[in-house]
């Protein structure tokens, strides 16, 4: 029995295991793996959200996304990240920290999060995860494992680099686990991740549509990244999904009827104002992409362990605000310009979320290039995890203002 | 003038008559941002390595139009130093990712929003590892050599093997001399301030390496005659963010905290190890660079743990101040980290937040003094 811990995702699974939709089953099926590794001693990997899970779900070991374990909760309890960051500011961690790893490290504090048997971390996005992860294996006394990353990938020899780095992981996790890793098993796991990215990428092809059948973040292809990414349910989500697009798209169905602009959301979206993309269609704004869904990935090659493992060591490159926040200002800069104009945006939104200094930091080139651009681009501070730093009534006046100047300009 | 007098006109002020010299005699300085820069290829290319400050600076105006204010203040000043001019001396900038806020204020300069001292001008990004196991020190020594390379490409120079060697026993010179400075600082009575010593960092950092070795053993001449402090209250050791303000820490002893020990960037951090000199120089280098006595940006929270309790242990130190800056997320988390460690062995420990630029020190003092009261307590 799991007794009273982890009241809150345990009411989550309970609700969500009954429920006939593929998200929720495929949500119920990774908390439902947690609680079974709790109870029979299969070990627990941490694994920051940057890492996608294959390796860790091919040696039976039960993976724990600390990033989707908090936000996940906040569909339940709104509550709860702000319980756990406060517990964490009262430890000591500075308010200016990112919310979503101050609420990791509040949550292992709280002890809301079951503990670790290991830790894996890659060094991205931002050297908050770093302090974050760090702080865990230090409060928890699991081993941490941290696979290097290059700064400049285009660099010589920085590919092979990466892949070595990656590959370590599955010696790290053979050591501290005392099991081999089963390449068949792995295979496995990789045809189904990439079947999954397959479904994945054709629904955010879908997304460039004018107007876009769905505004806002889609979610069901990041939770399948981040929890139970290589098994069947995850598959199933996102497909599920899809085929719901698809119809709608068949039927003339579009997120916002009278769209009158694309608004490319640079970055993970403000999870706590749930009314915020509806809000911004009643002004005729739709959300085709949010790079919380931006996910650009080539399938892995399955033939051997060997491209097995390069392939998805090039795809966790690719995972949402790590492939944005690797290098320099100008690869970022590149990117935006890139999903702008394939996904036809009249202009972008970037939520400077207090942690990523790596964007506020950069806000003044980011804006020239813009203008050079002329592409309207608001740049402004809001925390996307935490709803007490800016009010839902000032971040919507802030974008209420930017997407009439947008529609004045226009006009 | 004394040795220390002239450390501390060098620490005051971003350019000095070293540099000004230097500079006059047709040398090249480059400016590095970290001390995970190897100056020792900067040298063996035959320039002047300077680690960035921004001493002297007043505002962050001119700075904030192209970051935030979110970003540190000590990348905004420096910023706003360099679109005033006052890196007027440089001839280059090598930076790397030592952390968030400085990965992009390098941006800055690079995406041509600071006019820039000279044309052509050098930039150098370093991709270090933020570990140190074979295969990333392997990696980093490619990194050099890439470095090596540029260097000589740019400057139109050749750094040869026995300059690079030269350089490294030059630089390991100047570390065993640091050392023995600190060997003062574990007497009963320390004849060197811990202001003092900071100034002689500085220094360090600002000055020919050959000149600062000289003036140097000077000063360790000096303090061997000098009487010693012992009406101190406490020693402290004084650890977290970069610090280049020597009035700080004088403020700290002004109060009766004596500091003996330090666990910054500009301190023991920059010194403490040796590189090899029997080795392959560029692989030498890398050994030492990515397994120093590391700082947050290295994934290594044990390791530096260890050496913070050693140094409490061999400078017999009372109580540990930590200072963060505003928005570092990486002094802020890691200070907090070390504040969990030390309370586990009795240690008392306080963090100070401050600014770039020290401001009103009323609030200061207080925390500082109450933080001595309480290890007079103990
Ligand atoms: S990149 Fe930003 S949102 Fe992501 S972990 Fe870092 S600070 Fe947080
Ligand atoms: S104070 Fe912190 S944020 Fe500022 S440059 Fe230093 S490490 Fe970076």
């Amino acid at each position: 029995m799991v007794g009273e811990k982890y009241q809150v995702h345990r009411q989550m699974y309970e609700a969500m295991r009954g429920r006939d939709s593929p998200s929720a089953r495929m949500v119920a099926g990774w908390l439902g793996g947690v609680f079974d590794a709790i109870e029979s001693g299969r070990p627990i990997v941490y694994h920051s959200f940057a890492l996608f899970s294959e390796v860790i779900v091919a040696m039976d070991l039960q993976p724990l996304c600390c990033e989707a374990w908090d936000m996940i909760a906040s569909s339940v309890d709104p509550m709860h990240p702000a319980r756990s960051i406060d517990t964490a500011h009262e430890a000591g961690i500075p308010p200016e920290m990112c919310s979503y790893d101050k609420a990791i490290i509040g949550s292992v504090l709280q002890e809301t999060v079951p503990p670790p048997a290991m830790i894996a971390l890659s060094a991205t996005p931002c050297q908050n995860v770093y302090i974050t992860y760090q702080a865990v294996a230090q409060l928890t006394g699991a081993p941490l494992h941290v696979s290097d990353i290059p700064y400049d990938l285009d660099e010589r020899g920085a590919m092979e680099y990466w892949i070595g780095q990656y590959r370590d992981l599955i010696s790290f996790l053979e050591e501290h686990s005392g099991r081999k890793m089963d390449y068949d098993r792995l295979r496995e796991v990789v045809e189904e991740s990439n079947r999954c990215v397959e479904y994945w990428l054709e629904l955010l092809e879908l997304q460039k549509l004018r107007p876009a059948p769905r505004s806002g973040p889609l979610w069901t292809g990041t939770y399948a990244g981040m929890t139970a990414f290589g098994l069947p349910s995850s598959t199933a989500a996102v497909k599920a999904l899809l085929d719901r697009v698809k119809q709608d798209v068949a039927e003339g169905k579009t997120a916002v009827p009278d769209e009158r602009i694309r608004v490319v959301w640079f970055h993970f979206p403000v999870g706590w104002d749930t009314g915020l993309i509806d809000w911004m269609g009643e002004l005729g704004a739709a959300v085709p992409y949010v790079e919380m869904d931006g996910y650009h990935a080539e399938p892995v090659d399955t033939s051997s362990p060997e491209s097995m493992i390069r392939g998805m060591a090039r795809r966790a490159l690719e995972v949402p605000m790590v492939k944005i926040a690797q290098g320099e200002t100008g690869q970022y800069i590149e990117d935006l310009l890139y999903v702008v104009e394939q996904w036809h945006g009249d202009c972008a939104i970037i939520a400077g979320h207090p942690g990523c200094k790596w964007i506020s930091s950069a806000y003044g080139l980011i804006r020239d290039a813009c203008r050079e651009r002329n592409v309207p681009v608001l740049l402004y501070d809001v925390d996307l995890v935490d709803f007490r730093v800016v009010s839902a009534e000032e971040s919507r006046t802030r974008i209420g203002e930017f997407l009439q100047m947008v529609l004045e300009q226009r006009n | 003038m004394t040795a220390l007098e002239d450390f501390g006109r060098v620490a005051a002020s971003l350019d000095n008559p070293y540099i000004e010299r230097w500079k006059h005699e047709g040398g090249k300085v480059v400016g590095y941002y970290c001390t995970y820069v190897p100056v020792e290829l900067i040298h063996a290319a035959g320039m002047l390595p300077f680690r960035m400050r921004a001493t002297g600076s007043k505002s962050t105006d001119l700075g904030d139009v192209y970051v935030s204010s979110s970003t540190c203040t000590f990348c905004r000043h420096s910023l706003d130093q360099a679109m005033r001019g006052a890196y007027g001396f440089l001839d280059g900038l090598v930076s790397l990712f030592s952390c968030d806020h400085i990965r992009r204020t390098y941006d800055v300069w690079k995406h041509g929003k600071v006019e820039l001292p000279c044309s052509p001008f050098y930039f150098e990004f370093l991709s270090v590892p933020v570990k140190a196991e074979p295969a990333n020190v392997r990696w980093l020594a490619g990194e050099l050599d890439r470095f090596k390379r540029s260097l000589e490409e740019h400057f139109n120079v050749t750094i040869t093997d026995e300059a690079l060697a030269r350089s490294i026993r030059l630089y390991n010179e100047r570390r065993l001399l640091l050392r023995r400075l600190y060997e003062f600082r574990k007497r009963d009575a320390p004849p060197v301030s811990g202001a003092e010593v900071l100034e002689v960092l500085i220094s360090a950092t600002a000055m020919p390496p050959e000149e600062f070795n000289q003036v140097l053993r000077q000063a360790l001449v000096e303090l061997e005659g000098r009487e010693g402090r012992s009406d101190y209250r406490a020693r402290l050791l004084l650890g977290g963010v970069d610090l280049d303000d020597p009035g700080y820490v004088r403020l700290i002893e002004d109060l009766g905290g004596l500091v003996v020990a330090d666990f910054l960037c500009f301190g023991i951090r920059d010194f403490w190890d040796m590189t090899d000199e029997d080795g392959e120089p560029l692989a030498a280098l890398a050994k030492r660079y990515v397994s120093n006595v590391s700082c947050p940006r290295m994934i290594d929270r044990p390791g530096r743990q260890q050496f913070l309790d050693d140094l409490v242990k061999d400078y017999r130190v009372d109580g540990v101040l930590l200072q963060r800056m505003k928005y570092c997320d990486l002094w802020g988390g890691e200070c907090a980290m070390t504040q969990w460690d030390l309370a586990k062995n009795g240690t008392p420990c306080m963090i100070l937040e401050r600014e770039y630029l020290m401001g009103p020190v009323g609030q200061m003092r207080t925390r500082v003094q109450a933080f001595l009261e309480t290890i007079e307590g103990c």
